[in-house]
């Protein structure tokens, strides 16, 4: 026994390090007014910083533009995914040259690629299809509200890229679930559409649900990079970019950390679903 | 003539999806290899002239250059693939060497709670850790490691590892234990029957483990660019983040792709693997 926790050691301390950690400060954090226009240094305030949160009529439409984010982008992906990881699931003689080609949005190095696809899609300077971009910009802009097209250009590329994550993860669910199974359902079956709903939806939800939640992290670093690298001129309308903004730009560092904070509830209820879906308790036999 | 039609449809789905994969990829390249009057009077989905004057351009010397009417900094790009390469060597050793241990802890001594120690653990990726950055900086201070390279190795590490620790423990605990088991009823101790035979049968999951990993350090972006200051300690995202991206983003999308090629050849050698070491790990349920 003494070896198993030796064995998780190191694991462990470099996540209490540089996770566990980092979680705590924040939460003490935001229960204080901490920032460095404050010269007296930091004071405790109680819940003083998540009461002006809750009160802020922003704070509820970026949980919902969050929300809406993750949703869309996620269940974007899940049905890119799948269509993709079905398609390969056929043999072709073409196969293995579509299924690098499927890979490569996810390998490509996606931090810095989003920054080139966003400029790409809202060129700054004159290029050849600046009037065309323009076009498109200002009528979805128009019709969505300012800024929109900025935001659909990071949603467009995170689902691109985790699109290509989650069709090859499936693809290695499906090859997971043993043959047998799917020539039963063709038999027991009538149309294509009913194998999918009755049979391969139901094996495949473990790894859906693991692909859901792979999905959030990088719905979040996609904004979060783009942010970063136009100097915080772009300021998406989510919890996380305007953390920053309230942080780094205005030094409230205190009320930045609650802000930050305010998703983990979510996440966390979140999580506790999925854990029933791809760990459940009893042991499966398959 | 039925199945012949569906044989075609096949084909159409198959060459669509390669389109849409590629697509995004190709227009950026496209752009990177235009001169600056091709790139405002050209075809934005063509190049007449070809010219490789963005890409030669990140390896000259000297202080300053010019594109069209604009001059700018030059920078040390050869430095920053080598920090590259180096903060990816680091970050592969720790997170395996890590996962490896903590997987085999979790998946087969299984002491008290590793279940929940293993949800614990796996729980952790759904953090962002872009909105830690204050706290993280404070570990990394404290270490005495900001503005190095080994900086990015710590925080890398950490996010990389829950995913690595779930699909390597997946695997560990669906081993059958006579494999080992023959190995120490020989004489062989635990750690001779670990070394010489789970761990070479555990490749393929490994190299999922690593391409997944890969994919993580590659995705980052923020993260490089606030623990690296100096020019000279830049990773290729960090460095790219100093420049002028809004003004100089072909130039930007050269040095993604230079820094593209050998993480595109890495998954790509490796693709096969990664599908079979995720199936592997997920045979019995994720």
């Amino acid at each position: 026994m003494v070896t198993a926790y030796l064995l998780l050691a190191p694991a462990t301390i470099l996540l209490l390090g540089v996770l566990a950690y980092p979680v705590g400060w924040e939460a003490w954090i935001s229960l204080t007014d901490l920032s460095p226009l404050n010269v007296r240094g930091p004071r405790f305030v109680g819940l003083q910083n998540y009461r002006a949160m809750l009160a802020e009529p922003f704070f509820w439409r970026a949980v919902a533009a969050t929300a809406v984010y993750f949703a869309v982008t996620t269940a974007a992906k899940l049905a890119l995914g799948l269509a993709m990881a079905l398609l390969l699931l056929r043999p072709s003689r073409l196969r293995p040259l579509v299924f690098l080609a499927v890979f490569l949005p996810w390998a490509y190095p996606g931090g810095v690629t989003v920054v080139a696809w966003y400029w790409m899609l809202n060129p700054p300077l004159i290029t050849s299809y600046s009037v065309l971009a323009g076009h498109i910009k200002y009528a979805v802009d128009g019709l969505l509200g300012g800024g929109a097209w900025a935001f659909l250009s990071v949603a467009l590329f995170n689902v691109w890229r985790g699109g290509s994550f989650t069709a090859v993860f499936l693809l290695a669910g499906l090859n997971a679930i043993p043959a047998e199974l799917f020539e039963y359902a063709a038999l027991e079956t009538r149309t294509a559409w009913q194998r999918l709903r009755h049979v391969t939806l139901p094996l495949l939800r473990p790894f859906l649900a693991l692909a859901v939640f792979l999905s959030f992290t990088t719905a979040f670093a996609d904004l979060a990079n783009v942010w970063m690298l136009t100097g915080g001129r772009v300021i998406f309308p989510v919890i996380g970019t305007y953390a920053y903004w309230l942080g780094i730009r205005n030094g409230a560092i205190g009320e930045a950390a609650a802000w930050s904070l305010s998703l983990v509830p979510l996440l966390a209820a979140a999580l506790v679903g999925l854990f029933r879906w791809f760990d459940p308790r009893e042991e499966r036999t398959a | 003539m039925r199945p012949r039609r569906a044989r075609w449809r096949h084909r159409l789905l198959l060459a669509l999806v390669t389109l849409y994969s590629l697509f995004p990829i190709y227009f950026i390249t496209v752009q990177s290899l235009k001169t600056p009057q091709e790139d405002v009077f050209g075809n934005p989905l063509w190049i007449a002239a070809p010219t490789f004057e963005n890409y030669t351009e990140l390896f000259e010397e000297g202080q300053v250059r010019a594109r069209g009417f604009v001059v700018l900094p030059r920078v040390p790009f050869l430095l920053w693939v080598a920090n590259s390469a180096l903060v990816l060597a680091g970050t592969l050793a720790v997170t395996l060497a890590c996962a490896v241990l903590a997987a085999y802890a979790l998946g087969r001594l299984q002491p008290p709670g590793w279940r929940w120690w293993r949800r614990l653990l796996f729980a952790t990726y759904v953090v962002p850790h872009t909105i830690l950055f204050i706290p993280i900086y404070q570990v990394v201070l404290r270490l005495g490691l900001d503005d190095t390279p080994s900086a990015l190795v710590l925080i890398y590490s950490a996010m990389a590892l829950p995913f690595c620790v779930w699909v390597l423990s997946a695997y560990y605990r669906h081993l059958p234990r006579e494999i080992e088991e023959s190995a120490l009823v020989e004489g062989a101790s635990r750690a001779v029957a670990f070394y010489r035979i789970v761990l070479p049968m555990s490749q393929p999951v490994l190299i999922a483990a690593g391409i997944f990993a890969l994919g993580t350090i590659a995705s980052d972006f923020m993260i490089a660019s606030v623990f690296l200051l100096s020019e000279h300690n830049q990773t290729i995202p960090a460095g790219l983040a100093t420049m002028e991206v809004a003004l100089d983003e072909l130039l930007a999308v050269a040095g993604i792709n230079l820094m593209a090629i050998p993480v595109v050849l890495l998954c790509a050698v490796f693709a096969r693997g990664y599908v079979r070491g995720l199936t592997a790990a997920m045979i019995e349920g994720a």
